[in-house]
């Protein structure tokens, strides 16, 4: 399933280069200067993970690192933003369950 | 309204609810309590929920120690589940001055009946391996401390006292007390006057402006405190932390998150609910490095409420030895939430008995002022 745009009448994308990241261990296409959001809902995957209380699906909302709504683990680091931040090469991202692992 | 009532309450705060609740349980129903805003909308639902019995003055642990046996059997007894939790209080040390103290303060703390520990900074870190413990000299910890959620505390008082008969007006203020030649009190408030036998001020940060109503002259005020909040992460972190010579306090809630906050020495008394980016930039910065997992949270609300002082950091509990009829309980110095089950009890025993019954509050009236001050140093 592709739901990139790759035509519209006023925007114009300006893509980067093709890069890999990985979904839980599944590989995705993603483009350099796009949000690891971006790159997941391209790429058919709406749900970034539960609500806490009754284990709802939650998305991608605000779109602007206001709400919470989009946190993952990103490389083993829980409550990372994935609409704020952008695609690296061999990115590892996956689902948080619940509320973030303390690091220290 | 009724018109009339045995006691009026002014402040529906966390004491003026624990005060209704236990004369509505002792048997007193006609209570009312007038708030002027919401109930706990003043420091009882802005402070930090910490409930503490490690104290450098006796009274204040006798009074908590009181507390958390009402704290712990809120649930049952009050009918509300208020996120209470027994995580212990680790009092954290950084000066050698301080520590000599705390060893004081832990041998009068036993006396009284009270479980408390002194770790070395190696135990500490052992059992807390995320404390960055640089610096520290040593800490207290008594297991049976803890802290709740200060909103569901008021309010559970508050529906139990109303279940039991005492009437709650919120958005209510008293603008006067007239006091009747027989001696009972017409209560104005902004809807209405209604009478009272007996008056009490449970009004936190604007005590005094109350207790002028009455003619009262209490020596207290009011100092903004500031206190901000994390996003949440899952619950690991059992202990609220405290350090009076660090200056900082830390619990995480029951949702997860870190309420933290600090003292300012040149904070100027009167009442400012406004917050400074100073107090983020410092806080911040000190936390981060002290509990290293703050690192990467982000701070997610910030705002502040008001310590009513007394001159000694002590309540000041009673009734009025020149106006009588009119009781208080205020100047509670930052700790009002946790002690005021117990202050709640002993006020309304002694409106009730005459004397309070379990807990001897007789030296924590306003006369002991007169003499020089004693003050209660474990305050953030």
């Amino acid at each position: 399933m592709h739901r990139r745009i790759f035509s519209h009448p006023i925007l114009d994308f300006k893509r980067g280069k093709p890069v890999k990241i990985y979904f839980e261990g599944k590989e995705i296409q993603a483009y350099e200067g796009e949000t690891v959001a971006a790159a997941l809902v391209a790429n058919g995957i709406d749900v970034f993970g539960e609500s806490y209380k009754r284990n709802r699906p939650r998305g991608f909302y605000c779109a602007i690192g206001k709400c919470s709504s989009c946190v993952m683990i990103i490389d083993g680091e829980s409550n990372v933003r994935t609409c704020i931040t952008p695609v690296r090469e061999g990115m590892k991202v996956a689902r948080q369950h619940g509320r973030g692992d303390p690091k220290w | 309204m009724g018109n009339d009532y045995r006691v009026v309450i002014i402040g529906g705060g966390i004491v003026g609810c624990a005060i209704a609740y236990h004369l509505t349980k002792l048997g007193e129903k006609s209570v009312a309590v007038f708030e002027k805003n919401y109930l706990s909308s003043g420091a009882t639902g802005r402070c930090g929920g910490g409930i503490r019995q490690q104290w450098s003055s006796l009274n204040n642990v006798l009074l908590a120690m009181r507390s958390v046996k009402h704290f712990e059997r809120f649930s049952e007894e009050v009918g509300m589940d208020i996120e209470y939790k027994q995580g212990g209080y680790l009092v954290l040390s950084y000066t050698d001055e301080e520590a000599v103290e705390f060893e004081k303060n832990v041998k009068m703390q036993r006396e009284a009946g009270l479980k408390v520990e002194i770790l070395s900074p190696k135990e500490v870190e052992r059992r807390y391996p995320y404390i960055n413990t640089e610096g520290v000299k040593m800490a207290t910890f008594c297991q049976s401390d803890g802290h709740a959620n200060p909103h569901l505390a008021a309010f559970g008082y508050a529906r139990a006292s109303q279940k039991l008969g005492a009437d709650i007006f919120t958005h209510t203020k008293v603008v006067g007390l007239e006091r009747l030649c027989d001696s009972r009190w017409i209560v104005h408030t902004t809807n209405g006057s209604v009478k009272a036998d007996v008056v009490i001020n449970a009004a936190g940060a604007f005590s005094r402006e109350v207790g002028k109503l009455a003619g009262v002259d209490l020596p207290t005020e009011s100092y903004r405190h500031q206190i901000f909040v994390t996003e949440p992460l899952k619950d690991f972190f059992d202990p609220m932390a405290i350090s009076f010579s660090g200056n900082y306090y830390m619990r995480q809630t029951k949702h997860g998150n870190f309420v933290m906050g600090q003292g300012d020495a040149d904070e100027k008394a009167g009442i400012n609910y406004s917050v400074t980016f100073r107090f983020e930039k410092e806080l911040s910065r000190k936390m981060a490095r002290i509990f290293p997992f703050l690192r990467k949270l982000r701070i997610i609300r910030h705002w502040s409420g008001h310590y009513n002082m007394s001159p000694d950091a002590q309540p000041i509990i009673g009734e009025s030895p020149s106006v009588r009829g009119y009781y208080y309980a205020v100047g509670f110095s930052g700790h009002g939430f946790m002690l005021a089950p117990a202050v709640g009890e002993a006020i309304a025993e002694m409106i009730l008995y005459g004397k309070a019954a379990h807990v001897d509050v007789s030296d924590l009236n306003v006369q002991r002022l007169k003499g020089g001050v004693v003050k209660e140093k474990n305050v953030v």
